[in-house]
């Protein structure tokens, strides 16, 4: 199979597991891409290939697609369910469509880009990386994040940020709420710039302005003297 | 777990049968709850007809059950399910006095719903077995909405399956996916109060919380509302009434559920998959926030 350049899978007649174990072997022949066909919104296609490969998804995907990976890259055209990107060690995943709640927890390196917009926790628990979306983000995004930047061009729901450690949220619409232990900063020489030249590349519209949101460490340590903080941190 | 979903056609004609579509929503999560299924059917209902469920978990009472039924009124149609009698009957009494007549037959038969424009039918595993027994296929109205159960604050039977629906109004009913943490608390204040609990399921306090609401003078929608407020825990319900639609995510968002709505149909499910694989491939779908509701009128 070294020749093959892309290779094709319709998952409409195989297990899941046969299509991932299909998807590991071209990635270990050195294919250098695969067009996975007929994803009818299921879940755990292309988790835990740890060999460089780029995936095409031709339609919608389900939960935790590109789950447990590093350094794959990943185009989805269509919405996809809970969890993508999940622990991303290295790579890209841009959802061209929708993403449901949980869009790349735990990422730990590359990139994932929502170009529409994504459900409540996005980039929760994020340690490194960047994840860009494109339209609004929902309830609690940012949740816990301890490094990385998050990126949310629209508009974000209640919590953004709760109880993040560390890392860069920065916001083109307004929040319902911003989350507890979060404050707006101004932004250092050249960060905005990286990240509209990250939406340039991606081809994504920027906002009018950002807001650069971090944390404010009120919630580091515990003080019982400030425990009106504690008690509306989730 | 549980799995909630269903159709809602926007107009009385449409180019799928309400029923096979609602089958493929609700096959397509009969992994989130493979203990029983029910749906809630909308009938337009121009006569005096009501529809009647009555949970009978030892299935040789059916024929009581029936014959309890021909007593009270005339019946249309009636399906004995084998463990849950369904009847469409003509009937111009109080309806009171129809639930009390058919449960002074044994403890353990208990009436699921009576409804003018609801129909609630429930089978024990998944929607197959719900089909055969209830021909859900032939269903062509306008709403079916239904559950996938996985039981766990209750026993795996009829009387605890779901849909639920309040005595108080059975034009009301809900399928509820998550647990009450609270519902111990709030079912012995409602109990209180006077309203009548008839299974040991934490989601039988939702509808009756509704109920109360309203007949406090909410509207549906502050009642759905102040639901999220009220109950503790995790849930995402649908809640079906004579002439409207609604869902329900608590506040944090923590139970799946997509939209996806076009100009035909409003399509809902826990799971993407099942919609795309039981509507329509192509469609946008979205997921609601936390703590909001949805509203969609018939």
């Amino acid at each position: 199979m070294e020749n093959v350049e892309t290779l094709a899978i319709d998952c409409s007649d195989k297990a899941t597991r046969e299509v991932n174990n299909l998807i590991r072997k071209a990635a270990d022949d050195g294919v250098k891409q695969v067009e996975i066909l007929n994803t009818q919104a299921r879940h755990n296609i292309g988790v835990g290939i740890l060999k460089p490969i780029h995936l095409i998804y031709r339609g919608h995907v389900g939960y935790y697609t590109v789950g447990l990976c590093d350094n794959v890259t990943a185009e989805i055209h269509g919405t996809a369910g809970w969890g993508v990107g999940d622990n991303l060690l290295a790579g890209e995943v841009v959802v061209h469509g929708n993403a449901a709640s949980s869009a790349a927890p735990s990422l730990r390196g590359g990139r994932v880009i929502v170009k529409g917009d994504s459900g409540p926790r996005s980039g929760v628990y994020l340690k490194s990386g960047d994840v860009i979306i494109g339209g609004n983000a929902g309830y609690m995004s940012g949740f816990m994040m301890q490094n990385g930047r998050l990126v949310i061009c629209g508009n974000a729901a209640k919590g953004l940020g709760d109880s993040m450690y560390q890392g860069q949220i920065w916001l083109g619409g307004e929040a319902d709420e911003i989350g507890s232990g979060v404050e707006q900063v101004d932004p250092e020489d050249g960060e905005l710039d990286a990240i509209l030249t990250l939406l340039e590349q991606h081809k994504m519209k920027a906002p009018k302005a950002f807001k650069k949101l971090q944390s404010d460490r009120s919630l580091w340590n515990f003080n019982k003297h400030d425990f009106a903080a504690w008690k509306d941190a989730l | 777990m549980c799995g909630v979903g269903g159709i809602f056609y926007k107009t009385e004609t449409h180019s799928q049968k309400t029923g096979e579509i609602a089958y493929r929503i609700l096959d397509g999560i009969y992994r989130r709850g493979p203990d029983s299924t029910g749906v809630t059917l909308w009938h337009a209902n121009d006569g005096n007809q009501l529809y009647v469920g009555v949970n009978c978990d030892n299935p040789s009472d059916g024929a009581r059950v029936l014959e309890r039924l021909d007593e009270l009124g005339s019946i249309r149609q009636a399906t004995d399910g084998k463990g849950y009698i369904r009847a469409v009957i003509d009937y111009l009494g109080a309806e009171a006095d129809l639930v009390a007549a058919i449960e002074a037959l044994d403890p353990s038969i208990s009436v699921a719903s009576v409804g003018r424009h609801l129909e609630v039918l429930k089978h024990m595993g998944g929607v197959a077995n719900l089909d055969a027994q209830f021909d859900l296929k032939a269903y062509d109205g306008r709403l079916a909405m239904g559950l996938t159960r996985y039981a766990t604050e209750s026993g795996i039977d009829f009387t605890n399956g779901q849909p639920l629906t309040a005595r108080a109004n059975s034009d009301l009913a809900i399928m509820h996916n998550g647990h009450i943490t609270n519902y111990h608390h709030l079912r012995s204040s409602y109990a209180l109060k006077g309203y009548e609990f008839t299974t040991q399921n934490d989601s039988e306090v939702i509808p009756i919380m509704l109920i109360d609401e309203m007949s406090n003078g909410a509207s549906f929608e502050d009642a759905l509302n102040i639901s999220i407020e009220k109950l503790d825990g995790c849930f995402t319900y649908i809640a079906v009434t004579n002439d409207c639609f609604a869902l329900v995510k608590d506040s944090y968002a923590a139970k799946p559920a997509v939209v996806a709505e076009t100009d035909e149909l409003v399509a809902l499910s826990s799971d993407p998959q099942s919609l795309r694989e039981g509507v329509l491939a192509d469609m946008e779908v979205w997921e609601p926030g936390a703590g909001e509701v949805h509203i969609w009128k018939m």
